[in-house]
């Protein structure tokens, strides 16, 4: 039998038996539907998800904390443990590993602190990082150097944005002072043993302003560890010996991604560190999804199958009516191929007929819930007096693989339904079914 | 035995098809031999139950018989696989059959095409065909009527036309006039008799004695065995 012949055949076999065929057919497209909107749902719930996390920072980086950080936090246990410090000594062992290219400290100004430029009060954080790890970090300029010394600078993408005169309350882009090359001036205050506020200030010159990195970064001004440490034992009335007790924080740059989340449960299982990534979390978080996907997936799956059930009592019924007729099919020649094609085929064609209205049916709806969840979002944003821009995104999103999968597995699961009706068929005999009343 | 004569075309040698109901065995078709010849026309009679239907069924190729063979055209179809067997009945057997077996929902003409489908036949062919073999019944004018609009002669001449669509060397019958009144009994059984004077070799189950008279062969069965053969003069 030629392919033509046999879709033309299928076709006015479903048209001879329409009723029962659209009725079945309702049950596969309810299906694919419901598959349609979950699976939508449940993307559209990433989106927006995924879309409010984009600040994970580069995704180059390990950032490593002490493992007493977390046991502090209500870790213990976990494997998180207290010897597990960042040690001058333990970094340059992290340096070591395979596929890291470096590592640095990193330390928050901890003391009380204003930044001035000219009369502009910023509010970025202060860091420090080793001088010598920045060439390596993958960091990009957008003006002027990467070099950092005693009294240089480095100041991240919107750290110009944070400066506002403190009696106008402005700030933002558009007022955001050029930096680069001008000198930022940091007012320290500490109160010293006999109660006394004492102030220092430090002049700190713009030698560089990184590009847009996304995360932390670009809030960030960037000290000199050195520096640093003697602008903190100030403020806070003692050095720390990092010898002893280690930094507070680490980065390492890894720039092998196939090696990032093996170095990273490396630090965690085997050394007790507590570490974290961008990589990580989004990896993390993109398997949250996929498992929401494929529950809420799983949901509408399984009214397919319900709706196969009815394709394949459709079929039995159908081959029972038509009894006389496979018994004349055979008698003129047709192979047992030929008739398991035909009842097959007519079974994957209500799939895909139930399939395709479930695709259009399920995107409608999806539209229509994101309409109305829109306008309900929107509207409670407004009472609130939130003046957000543009508001907030989609509901249902539909990804484009979606409506193929949808159809497909619809085509495939009306086959399958088709199977036993065919065999039941292949296995009349033609004498008998030629008889049967 | 003048038609021995003849290269046999159809052989059966000890054939045997036994149902069993319930404990009973019933031998529906006994230890037979036949042989006929190619153009022959030969019609089968014999009581009810004597094994008339089983017979054609197993030389149509849609039975299969418990012991003993069948040959056909030089081919020993007892011997073929499910595949060959429905390619034997595409390609050397028409069927007609007592109560017509029409498509109710296809036209006269879609169920002239319907066994070329299988076939493989082109579309334009099968047309053709169709309509060529639709006229010579005499049911041109009827083509696009759907089997319940046309009358019981109508409907076993479309059967006809369906049968001869692919061609085939062998027309089985049975009891293709036991629906039908005389008139239209005997304008079934003259387009039967061109069909064999064009060469075809015919098998026949009847019981009415007039329907033999078109054959060039009688056989009686009883039991599942022949008990008479009466061969009409060539
Ligand atoms: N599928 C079957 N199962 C059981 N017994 C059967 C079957 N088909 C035929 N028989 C029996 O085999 C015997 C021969 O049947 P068959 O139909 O060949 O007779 P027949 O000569 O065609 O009779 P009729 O003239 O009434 O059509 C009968 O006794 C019948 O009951
Ligand atoms: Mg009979």
């Amino acid at each position: 039998m030629k392919p033509r012949d046999l879709l033309r055949l299928i076709w006015a076999n479903l048209v001879r038996m329409r009723g029962r065929v659209v009725m079945t057919g309702m049950g596969v497209l309810i299906g694919t539907a419901a598959i349609i909107v979950l699976i939508a749902l449940a993307t559209g719930l990433q989106q927006s998800t995924m879309g409010g996390l984009s600040d994970f920072g580069p995704i180059n980086q390990i950032t490593v904390l002490p493992g007493a950080y977390m046991q502090a936090f209500g870790g213990e246990g976990a494997g998180f443990r207290s010897d597990a410090i960042l040690t001058p000594k333990k970094l340059e062992g992290f340096s070591r590993i395979d596929g890291v290219v470096t590592v640095t400290p990193v330390e928050q100004f901890l003391g009380s602190k204003t930044l001035r430029f000219n009369r502009l009060v910023g509010s970025s954080s202060i860091l420090g990082i080793d001088p010598r790890a920045v060439r390596d970090m993958g960091i990009e300029m957008e003006r002027g150097s990467d070099r950092l010394n005693r009294d240089t600078v480095i100041v991240g993408a919107r750290v110009a944005e944070t400066f506002a005169d403190p009696r106008r309350r402005e700030s933002g882009a558009e007022n955001a002072p050029d930096l680069f090359g001008q000198t930022l001036t940091l007012e320290m205050t500490r109160t010293n043993d006999e109660d006394r506020d004492e102030t220092r200030i430090v002049k700190l010159r713009v030698g560089g302003v990184l590009k847009e990195r996304g995360g932390q970064d670009d809030n960030s001004i960037f000290l000199d560890i050195d520096t640093f440490e003697d602008l903190n034992a100030w403020s806070t009335g003692k050095r720390v010996d990092r010898r002893a007790l280690g930094y507070s924080q680490a980065i390492l740059i890894v720039n092998d991604p196939k090696l990032m989340l093996q170095i990273e449960s490396s630090l965690i299982t085997n050394e007790g560190f507590y570490a974290y990534s961008a990589r990580s979390t989004l990896a993390a978080l993109n398997m949250i999804f996929a498992i929401i996907q494929a529950v809420f997936g799983g949901i509408g799956a399984i009214a397919l199958i319900v709706a196969a059930i009815g394709i394949a009592n459709t079929m039995v019924m159908s081959i029972l009516e038509r009894t006389r007729e496979i018994g004349l099919m055979k008698a003129v020649g047709a192979t047992n191929r030929d008739v398991m094609s035909i009842f097959i085929g007519e079974a994957g064609a209500i799939g895909v007929l139930g399939g395709i209205g479930g695709v259009v049916f399920g995107i409608a709806v999806s539209k229509v819930i994101d309409l109305i969840a829109m306008a309900y979002i929107n509207a409670e944003l407004a009472a609130s007096g939130a003046t957000s821009s543009g508001g907030a995104e989609s509901i249902a999103v539909i990804p484009l693989w979606l409506p193929i999968f949808a159809v497909a597995f619809a085509l495939v699961i009306g086959l399958i339904s088709g199977i036993y009706p065919a065999l039941r068929a292949v296995q009349l005999n033609p004498v008998t079914a030629l008889k049967y009343e | 035995m003048a038609r021995r004569k003849q290269a046999s075309f159809i052989t059966i040698r000890d054939l045997k098809r036994i149902f069993k109901l319930g404990d009973t065995l019933v031998r529906a078709v006994d230890g037979l031999d036949i042989d006929v010849a190619e153009g022959e026309f030969l019609c089968l009679m014999g009581p009810s139950g004597s094994g008339k239907t089983t017979l054609l069924n197993m030389i149509g190729g849609l039975d299969r018989p418990d012991e003993g063979v069948i040959t056909v055209n030089g081919q020993t179809i007892t011997e073929l696989d499910e595949n060959a067997l429905a390619v034997y009945r595409r390609q050397q057997v028409g069927f007609v059959f007592q109560s017509f077996n029409l498509i109710a929902t296809m036209n006269a003409l879609d169920n002239v095409k319907f066994p070329m489908i299988f076939a493989g036949v082109s579309e334009v062919e099968r047309d053709e065909r169709a309509r060529d073999l639709l006229g010579q019944v005499g049911l041109g004018h009827r083509m696009h009527h759907k089997p319940t609009e046309l009358s019981g002669g109508e409907q076993q001449r479309v059967s006809l036309a369906r049968s001869m669509i692919n061609r085939p060397k062998i027309l089985l019958g049975d009891e293709p006039t036991g629906n039908l009144d005389t008139r239209t009994g005997t304008e079934i059984m003259e387009i039967i008799q061109r069909l064999n004077q064009q060469g075809h070799t015919i098998v026949i189950v009847t019981h009415d004695p007039r329907v033999s008279t078109y054959a060039t062969r009688t056989v009686h069965m009883l039991d599942g065995q022949i008990v008479a053969d009466n061969a009409a003069p060539l």
